[in-house]
């Protein structure tokens, strides 16, 4: 009986999830189907979101926590308390360039490059921190084919093995950041539902963690 | 024609309702002796950056006046209530106690429980130091709140001196410091137990997560005794455990918890924090502490606690007990 609702992205890390919360004792459905929600048998209610949804469910409280990939807590202000790193869906966020253009990795980019990617934020913050201004385009999907047909300079974007990237004929110029699936959640919640809240996450981690009093003698 | 982003009107009926919680509101704090004041909306730039360097900055409304002079719109009214404090009412007896119920401005993205205008109704206790005053001012919270009938609402209660006691031990200082009090804040477990194992080792890393996951009473104050290594670390635990007695005499042991990730604005708290929330609202309804650092930046010489609460929130926590009762779908 957990009483917790818990924010699950659909999509690549949806798989995983599952598992995760059925190793925890959560009976989550393999499929969400059309389901906006679904209630299991010991009291937790599951919503099925779309990734880039989970942190804004979470932070006004609709959801207690959820499951999120750190790619979309880079993206969003939303103010949610990072508890785990579970460790699934590994992916980086790197830069890259068309394999026949001027850029190469290590080497210095020129400014007023044109940027295409779904990581507006995380791509405007790695070119200031670089002093670099770059006319940044923001797409929903296909970024890839923008350099090939002459929209961008460079991509922003996130490859789990690099395949798609060297299919494209795109070559990585730099990592900017790595991601993994995050169990995020509440402040205010962490505290109302305390007992719950730590017992999903000790569950989660694949054991009961002492408590810190117990540690200290 | 529309308002602007984050503010609305007030039509009659929903007005009466605000007005009733304000008066309830008025009622206690005239009981514990507290004098309303009023301060403009508008407030020259420096009085905020003298009391909270830049930190607001971000979420403040700022404009020029046409002689160039920079004006904000508050955001807040204890510094408002700092800068008047320290000029026009310099002479009068200590301790003073001021009682304010006003609209403040936030550049925010508005939702549920954040608008850019909203009303901040509060109390600061100026000139004392003493454990007394840290009661009184957590026990006039409780006391405003369960006078609007939110008497379920909960309490978290900390000392900040306390994580900073065991930071220290930890050989942290400086900006690693303050990065990790950051980071224990936002209870970032993750980038905290990196951070640490950077710093220290493993070990250090996980005795910083279980810190920043507890919560409890006295057991937890005695728990953490061994791992601060400062005198203003002790004295904070014995502050803390003082006011859970207090709390516990008047019967609060229920609704009163240690969190020692509590810091609340790093900037400005210097001891005892605290913050009332309840279950069915995702932020928090009340917030305070001491903050005795904040008027000898006005050159006024005198500690001081207060706390505030948003009118607006608490209408939000009354509706959804009354109406809602559990929330709903579909």
């Amino acid at each position: 009986m957990t009483g917790l609702t818990i924010a699950l992205p659909k999509g690549a890390l949806y798989g995983k999830s599952v598992v995760r919360l059925r190793a925890a004792g959560i009976a989550a459905p393999e499929d969400p189907g059309r389901r906006l929600f679904f209630d299991t048998n010991d009291g937790t209610r599951l919503l099925f979101l779309r990734p880039t949804d989970v942190p804004a469910y979470v932070e006004f409280g609709a959801a207690d926590c959820g499951i999120v990939g750190k790619d979309v807590l880079w993206e969003t202000d939303r103010s949610v308390c990072e508890l785990a790193d579970l460790e699934f869906g590994p992916c980086r966020l790197v830069v890259a360039a068309h394999r026949a253009s001027r850029y190469h990795e290590g080497a210095p980019l020129p400014t007023f490059l044109r940027v295409a990617t779904k990581f507006t934020q995380t791509a405007e913050a790695y070119f200031a921190e670089r002093d670099l201004s770059v006319q940044l385009i923001k797409l929903h999907g296909s970024v890839e084919l923008s350099p090939l047909v002459g929209l961008a300079d460079l991509i922003v974007d996130l490859t789990e093995t690099g395949t798609t990237l060297r299919e494209h004929d795109l070559t990585i110029l730099d990592t900017i950041g790595k991601s993994t699936a995050r169990l995020v959640v509440n402040p205010v919640r962490f505290r109302a539902k305390y007992e719950s809240i730590v017992a999903l996450l000790a569950r989660l981690n694949g054991g009961i963690s002492p408590p810190f009093e117990s540690m200290v003698r | 024609m529309r308002v602007p982003v984050g503010v609305r009107d007030w039509l009659p009926d929903e007005l009466a309702r605000k007005r009733a919680l304000e008066t309830i509101l008025r009622g206690v704090f005239e009981r514990w002796k507290y004098q309303e004041v009023q301060t403009p909306g508008l407030e020259r730039y420096e009085v905020l950056e003298a009391g909270i360097g830049q930190n607001l900055s971000k979420q403040v409304f700022r404009l020029t006046d046409r002689s160039g002079s920079q004006l904000v719109l508050r955001p807040e009214m204890t510094m408002p209530i700092a800068r008047l404090v320290s000029t026009r009412m310099r002479e009068a007896t200590l301790p003073l106690r001021l009682s304010y119920v006003q609209p403040v401005y936030r550049y925010e993205e508005p939702q549920e429980g954040r608008m850019r205008e909203f009303t901040e109704a509060g109390l600061e206790l100026i000139g004392t130091a003493d454990a007394d005053t840290d009661a009184e001012s957590l026990f006039s919270a409780v006391e405003a709140l369960d006078a609007v009938g939110l008497r379920m609402v909960r309490y978290d209660i900390n000392h900040v001196a306390i994580i900073e006691g065991v930071l220290t031990g930890f050989g942290y200082a400086g900006d690693a410091l303050h990065d990790v009090k950051r980071l224990i804040a936002d209870r970032n477990l993750v980038d905290l137990r990196a951070l640490a194992n950077a710093h220290a080792d493993a070990a250090h890393g996980e005795m910083l997560v279980r810190l920043t996951m507890s919560r409890g009473q006295e057991e937890i104050l005695r728990a953490v005794r061994p791992l601060v290594v400062t005198e203003a670390g002790y004295a904070g635990i014995d502050r803390l455990a003082d006011l859970l007695a207090r709390a516990r005499a008047r019967g609060l042991q229920e609704r009163i918890w240690i969190d020692f990730s509590l810091l609340r604005s790093l900037a400005y708290y210097t001891g005892i924090v605290f913050e009332g929330y309840v279950e069915e609202l995702g932020f928090s309804l009340l917030g305070g502490g001491r903050y005795d650092t904040v008027l000898p930046r006005f050159g006024f010489n005198a500690g001081a606690v207060g706390w505030s609460t948003s009118v607006e929130r608490l209408l939000i926590a009354l509706e959804r007990r009354t109406v809602c009762g559990e929330l709903q779908f579909a």
